[in-house]
């Protein structure tokens, strides 16, 4: 301390000569390098950045949110986790990962692929690297087939290699043009690059409503003959759905080159829901909005709810749809309740 | 003319040019510290109230205002003859609506009835407790099939407006109402262009529509709902005893299957994507002399119940034996009203 007080007056003439401005741009300039150097991604807790190459799916933190949030798709669950994970801890997959999701109305599908979106970018479906498309809202012309087609695949191609791990969803598949998803065959296909971007750590989601009925069908035989629902295997619906799927002229698949090359690699049913399904979904609904889960309202709700085959009336027709709607109705009496309570 | 403002000016100018010398008499310093004083309290007005200029002019409803579940129920209640059903349900469900923050799908209601049952009448209730100019606020839009997508060749240009309408005007303003009358004579196509808005996605090419409202009226079902009525009625239960229950399944079928109405097939059903079917009862002789008591009041007449009963009286009813409900519902009352009343 007393040292450097002879070396300061030294250099006290010496100080006089340097000029603040240039001094302090040196030294800001100096700390932004060593600081980028150092950690050359930290603008990517302010920006948005896409995952590096070696980074893995949280494991653990997928099968929560599946268990939490997804209610009687016990064959989804397992598929989905075990697809995903898979793919995510391949270091270099061969093809980019196919799913295509299937079921009747209101099981899921749009649910699931939202908390897939989510695993691989934490921003979800708000993430620009996770792309939505509608059939009925980006392609709804018939005969303007050939410029969707162009757009998608510019689309693609720019969005791909601007970040490797894309997540591209493609919603009502049942109403989409045939053509249109020929038109993206190439990019999903076994090959390593494709005009100078690989594709294959991309991830294609599709979702319909078609083999729903043929879904539904499975389901309802095997509950018929006393099986529990939770019995029913993959290899029970896998080939049904394939078949359906590729027969029907209503789905976006029909004779489309992607299962002809079995490009998809995962077909991924979902079987419709029945009352306990629902009343977990309107339990789940009223803990979302903080009131206090009342099992009366609960079974009211589920009650209100419209039930098919005519008789049996065991699988929801809606799924898990309009239950909030239904929730509002009661809401008079939710808050009395509370009232009472206190 | 012009030279006479010409020298007007002239004038007025020289009048005021001694006001200038005084500025020589301002001080720099005092002058600077009022401006930024003026500045710094405009400044701290805007960030304190950054919505100061809403009592100014319209803005987009951001906060839910309490005042509009108690103003619509009261407005139901009070103007709203005969149509129990649609009170309760409708507000329950834009109140519940609206008090949620966290909205899986926009509010779709689909007011079906017989002609003069107050289906406008109520959407336009509903719009002025959510934006107190109502109909004429810019975030409320009304669609007329016949008036705006008349032609069914041009369907794929309507189809291209409408969701470059609807995706502008959300993007706007999330609340925003959208009416759409006569929906049985919408071409079927149409109303499937605009399904994706009223689905469970949380954005839709960056614009949420999870805080809109839709509104779809039309005459579809009203023969089903009459008949529920008529039995009701010959069973002898009275009109408040009907349920939404008994009518709501009913309809949701005939609707679906029913070639005439704009939901022909559409997925909309399909998908369930309607939160509430509302239905509309048809109004009976009671009702009607409702409508005639409010009408002249509402002139500024006394009401005078002779002449009440006699216009109810001329209005035509169904079934034909028995008599029991207004043909054109409150329609053509007013007309009535000034063949009695010749002031």
């Amino acid at each position: 301390m007393a040292r450097s007080v002879p070396l300061l007056w030294v250099l006290l003439p010496g100080l006089a000569a340097l000029e603040p401005l240039s001094v302090g741009l040196a030294i800001g300039v100096a700390s932004a390098l060593t600081g980028y150097l150092s950690h050359p991604r930290f603008y990517c807790s302010y920006v948005e950045c896409c995952p590096r190459a070696g980074q893995r799916l949280n494991a653990t933190a997928l099968k929560a949110q599946l268990d939490n949030r997804l209610f009687g798709q016990h064959l989804a669950k397992d598929v989905v986790l075990k697809a995903v994970l898979g793919f995510s801890n391949n270091p270099s997959p061969k093809k980019p990962l196919m799913l295509s999701l299937h079921g009747w109305a209101g099981t899921g599908k749009n649910f699931l692929s939202q908390i897939l979106a989510e695993q691989v970018h934490p921003a979800g479906l708000r993430s620009k690297f996770v792309h939505l498309f509608l059939a009925t809202l980006h392609f709804p012309h018939h005969d303007q087939v050939k410029l969707y087609k162009e757009q998608l695949q510019n689309w693609i191609r720019g969005n791909v290699s601007a970040c490797p791990s894309s997540v591209f969803i493609f919603d009502e598949m049942d109403k989409m043009h045939p053509g249109v998803i020929d038109a993206i065959k190439p990019f999903l296909d076994y090959y390593e690059e494709v005009d100078g971007v690989s594709y294959r750590k991309a991830i294609f989601i599709f979702l319909s409503n078609a083999g729903g009925d043929l879904i539904n069908k499975a389901a309802f035989d095997f509950w018929s003959s006393g099986k529990r629902r939770e019995d029913i295997q993959l290899k029970d619906l896998e080939p049904l759905l394939s078949v359906g799927v590729f027969n029907n002229k209503n789905s976006g698949l029909w004779h489309s080159s992607i299962i002809d090359r079995n490009l998809i690699d995962y077909f991924v049913p979902f079987l419709p829901l029945e009352q306990r399904h629902v009343k977990m979904c309107v339990r789940a609904e009223m803990r979302a909005r903080g009131y206090a889960v009342d099992e009366k309202i609960v079974q009211a709700v589920a009650d209100e709810m419209t039930y098919f085959p005519k008789e049996q009336k065991i699988y929801s027709d809606k799924g898990c749809k309009t239950v909030q709607a239904k929730l509002d109705i009661h809401e008079d009496l939710v808050m009395r309740e509370m009232k009472a309570r206190g | 003319m012009k030279l006479r403002r010409g020298a007007l000016r002239a004038a007025l100018a020289l009048v005021l040019l001694p006001l200038l010398t005084p500025a020589g008499a301002v001080e720099p310093i005092s002058l600077g510290l009022a401006i930024a004083g003026a500045a710094a309290s405009a400044l701290t007005g805007i960030i304190s109230y950054p919505r100061l200029y809403c009592y100014f002019r319209e803005c987009c409803l951001h906060r839910h205002d309490r005042r509009a579940a108690a103003a619509l129920q009261e407005d139901l209640d009070k103007k709203l003859f005969g149509q129990h059903l649609v009170s309760k349900v409708v507000v329950k469900a834009v109140r519940g609506f609206l008090n949620n923050t966290n909205a899986k799908k926009p509010l779709a209601l689909s007011l079906h009835g017989w002609t003069g049952t107050g289906k406008n009448f109520v959407s336009k209730i509903v719009a002025e407790s959510i934006y107190k100019k109502g109909l004429q606020s810019k975030y409320v839009h009304q669609f007329v099939a016949t008036l705006h997508f008349p032609h069914a060749h041009s369907i794929n240009l309507y189809k291209d407006q409408l969701q470059s309408w609807i995706r502008g005007n959300v993007s706007i303003c999330p609340r925003s109402l959208f009416i759409f009358d006569e929906m049985d004579k919408m071409h079927a196509g149409l109303i499937d262009s605009i399904k994706p808005f009223l689905d469970y996605y949380e954005l839709l090419d960056g614009v949420s529509y999870r805080q809109a409202i839709f509104i779809f009226l039309s005459n579809a079902g009203a023969e089903k709902i009459t008949e529920v009525a008529l039995d009701f009625w010959r069973n002898g239960r009275t009109r408040e005893d009907i349920q939404l229950t008994d009518i709501q399944n009913a309809l949701s079928v005939s609707v679906f299957n029913n070639k005439n109405s704009g939901f022909w097939h559409s997925t909309l059903i399909d998908r369930n994507l309607i939160d509430y079917f509302i239905p509309f009862l048809p109004l009976e002789y009671k009702h009607v002399k409702m409508c005639v008591r409010v009408e002249i009041d509402s002139r500024g007449y006394t009401v005078d119940e002779d002449i009440v009963s006699r216009i109810a009286d001329e209005m035509t009813y169904f079934p034909r034996e028995e008599r029991i409900y207004s043909d054109k519902g409150c329609k053509t009352v007013d007309a009535k009203l000034d063949y009695y009343y010749d002031f």
